[in-house]
């Protein structure tokens, strides 16, 4: 199944390639990948959506990456998600009516274009997105970039699943962070 | 106006070249040897090693998979890092195999390669490889360098990570132009690796809750593994084990961390396996395993491995819980730790009646184990069994060894037939099964351990992979490696399997050679071929007693097999005991 995992990644060089190397060794199917800097200087925060069904395992062995300094599977947790899309749409000037009215309805914006084509500019849930480019493929071929999905838990900030070994950590405090059975 | 030159280009008393810093670097970080063969990209740090030489003493191989096999056979020996050199380019990808080797078996290695200048870096220029990328998914981590200021933290980093935790090779590559560069180097350097985790202290619930479980098991069973002998938990083990009776199996790579011949040693799972290891783990109630990783060679096939038991999983690595088996309890920590901490939870108990049955088990298929005995044959043709029951009878008459062996038959017999003792005295290629470690790993056990006498024990195909280190041995004066070929002409394992299982097509296994006690004295070392059975012993002696390294040429029965044999993808309950017959 498909799961969304969030990571603090030191921004060191390779950092990304030995997370997204680790995925392809285990023969993985990655969805996407966003990174960007963190509130915290000289970190990185990802989302990697990926499909998997042991991320459990995968965590751990993402974990022991050195430039790893945490990583959350927020799947089965509270948490919101954005992507964004631009989609190149062919324009003629009697179909720029119609569109510009698909795509207020889409809370879309037209953000450039030419005399043949124009460019929209969403920001939703990846599935919203998806419903957007179908319907402008309905006006002709188009050309689409997604930036991939950026995850983000609801909750207290600073939430760490993953920190280094708590002196008196229970049972139950380690069955939930190694998912053990 | 002055003819003294501008202040910038007078070098600061205290800069040094990059080269120099590395080699201070290894000086502090107790570096005494290393393994390597210089070029190009290397080269101004091979200039700096001459400063350096009553220090740092430098092996010259023959071949880099070589020196790297020989670095991680001086880690295995001592614990302590290896160190192996290589040039850009092909010189770094001769390394791969070793780096490969040191990440499966967990050997703290440190490879240092050269690297092109940064200024044509990405151009393929002469002998460039991306060596940090082709490395990537086989160390623990690893660094390109391309400005001489960042030596001294990179140097502390890359030891302290391979050495700490799981250890495992780390690789530095670093560009000729950062070794050329001078600088006043900063060893005030603190370690600062904050994604790397290693566990401190123990989880004491998770302890309880072992405890609990191994009170209450009637048929518990440890599995010992190399994390004991790594975190130096040998005298803990044993406690454990004596004050509850429990019986203990040592894997592959934990031979040696529990003694074979203590009344509650029953030996080696898995594979090649003896059938009473392999039952009493289908049967145990509560396994314990430490610092061991469920190989497949160990589980079989994984889902049918130890039906009936509830598994306590010591390990460093918390990614090697739940990979291969179910896990009841963890315990993420280092075993010494967790071993001692176990000793404080757990009362004496004993499992007097469990230990019997899987004595009288024993009983009753050893007299019908012809794997143990020496397997029939014409009178006069020399058996493996018959090499190893000299060697076994001499090793443990003398003491003072350790045995490096190869990856094949020869390495099963050895781990079989040969009654081990203490740990770090057998040293193999486990997880990558790397034929040609053996001869390189024992010449750098022998340099670790100059006053012990290091057999390496290797087949005639693995052999042909590293021999041209035979010169280095004998170039650098190594008089203690004894090698012992057991040479049956073919590449054996392979041909085993096809007898067994693929009706005798000997595809591509039948293998010749020279004369090895020829090539032997052909490189200044003493050769030795021994084809009768009265001469093993004789021959072991005159190996050992002979001042000065040795190649002993065993030539034995060309077919002789591997038993008892779990066959590939089934459970380790149904075992193979000889050609046909099953357990």
């Amino acid at each position: 199944m498909r799961h969304t995992l969030i990571a603090l990644v030191e921004d060191r060089p390779g950092a990304l390639n030995r997370v997204l190397g680790l995925l392809r060794g285990r023969g993985l199917g990655v969805y996407s990948v966003a990174i960007g800097d963190s509130e915290k200087p000289g970190v990185k925060r990802t989302t990697v959506l990926v499909d998997t069904d042991v991320a459990e395992q995968m965590i751990k062995q993402l974990n022991r990456l050195i430039e790893v300094l945490e990583v959350i599977d927020v799947t089965h947790a509270q948490y919101v998600v954005r992507e964004t899309a631009l989609v190149k749409i062919n324009a003629p000037e009697p179909l720029r009516e119609e569109i510009r009215a698909v795509a207020e309805g889409f809370g879309a914006r037209i953000i450039g274009g030419c005399t043949q084509t124009v460019v929209v500019e969403m920001t939703d849930t990846p599935d919203r997105l998806g419903e957007l480019i179908e319907r402008a493929k309905s006006f002709g071929p188009c050309e689409t970039m997604r930036s991939g999905s950026l995850a983000m838990a609801l909750g207290a900030p600073a939430q760490r699943t993953n920190a280094t070994v708590p002196e008196e950590a229970s049972a139950a405090w380690w069955a939930q962070a190694d998912g053990v059975s | 106006m002055t003819d003294t030159a501008p202040a910038s280009r007078i070098p600061h008393p205290a800069s040094r070249t990059g080269a120099q810093v590395m080699c201070e670097a290894l000086v502090r970080e107790d570096v005494e040897v290393m393994f390597g063969i210089p070029g190009g990209a290397i080269m101004p740090f091979y200039h700096a090693m001459w400063e350096y030489r009553d220090r740092l003493r430098h092996v010259l191989c023959r071949h880099e998979q070589g020196a790297g096999h020989a670095a991680e056979g001086y880690a295995r020996s001592t614990g302590k890092p290896g160190v192996c050199i290589a040039t850009s380019g092909p010189g770094a990808t001769n390394l791969v195999t070793p780096i490969a080797n040191a990440w499966m078996d967990s050997t703290p290695l440190v490879a240092i390669t050269g690297q092109v200048s940064s200024a044509v870096l990405g151009k393929d220029a002469f002998q460039e490889t991306d060596i940090t990328g082709i490395t990537l998914p086989i160390t623990k981590h690893n660094y390109r360098c391309t400005r001489a200021e960042d030596l001294p933290s990179i140097f502390r980093e890359a030891f302290h990570i391979a050495r700490t935790g799981r250890p495992g090779p780390v690789l530095i590559d670093v560009t000729k132009d950062a070794q050329q560069a001078r600088v006043v180097p900063n060893w005030d350097v603190r370690i600062h690796v904050p994604g790397f985790r290693a566990p401190r202290g123990v989880d004491p619930c998770a302890v309880r809750e072992a405890a609990r479980l191994l009170a209450g098991a009637s048929k518990p069973l440890i599995l010992a593994g190399q994390g004991v002998i790594i975190s130096g938990a040998v005298a803990e083990l044993r406690q454990l084990a004596e004050r509850t009776g429990i019986p203990v199996v040592t894997t592959l790579h934990g031979i040696g961390a529990f003694p074979e011949d203590h009344p509650l040693s029953i030996g080696m799972p898995g594979m090649h396996g003896w059938v009473h290891v392999n039952r009493a783990i289908q049967e145990c109630d509560v396994l314990l395993s430490i610092g061991a990783r469920f190989d497949d060679r160990v589980t079989g096939k994984a889902s049918t491995f130890a039906p009936r038991a509830r598994v306590i999983h010591v390990d460093i690595d918390p990614s090697e819980i739940g990979k291969n088996v179910k896990v009841a309890v963890a315990i993420i920590a280092d075993a010494r730790c967790a071993l001692s901490a176990l000793l404080d939870e757990t009362p004496p108990r004993d499992a007097a009646i469990w230990l019997r049955t899987i004595r009288e088990t024993q009983a009753t298929h050893q007299h019908r184990q012809p794997y143990l005995r020496r397997p029939e044959a014409t009178e006069d043709e020399l058996m493996p069994h018959d090499v190893y029951a000299a060697l076994d009878a001499e090793l443990n008459a003398r003491g003072g060894y350790r045995v490096v062996t190869d990856v094949g038959q020869h390495q099963m017999w050895a781990a079989q037939l040969i009654e081990w003792r203490r740990p770090r005295t057998h040293i193999t290629s486990g997880g990558a099964g790397t034929m040609g470690f053996a001869v390189p790993a024992a010449m750098g056990a022998a340099i670790a351990h100059s006053d012990e006498t290091i057999w390496a024990i290797v087949g005639d195909g693995g052999f042909q992979m590293t021999n041209q280190e035979l010169a280095t041995i004998h170039q650098e004066g190594i008089r203690n490696v004894k090698i012992a070929i057991v040479n049956n002409g073919y590449l054996g394992m392979v041909r085993q399997w096809q007898q067994l299982f693929e009706g005798r097509r000997y595809s591509g296994t039948p293998l010749s050679g020279p004369s090895f006690a020829s090539l032997a004295g052909a490189y200044g070392l003493r050769g030795f071929t021994i084809d009768r059975i009265e001469d093993a012993r004789e021959a072991i002696r005159a190996a050992w007693d002979h001042d000065g390294s040795a190649v002993l040429d065993f030539r034995v029965e060309r077919e002789a097999n591997v038993f008892p044999l779990v066959p590939p993808g089934s459970s380790i309950g149904e075992m193979i005991t000889r050609e046909g017959a099953h357990a």
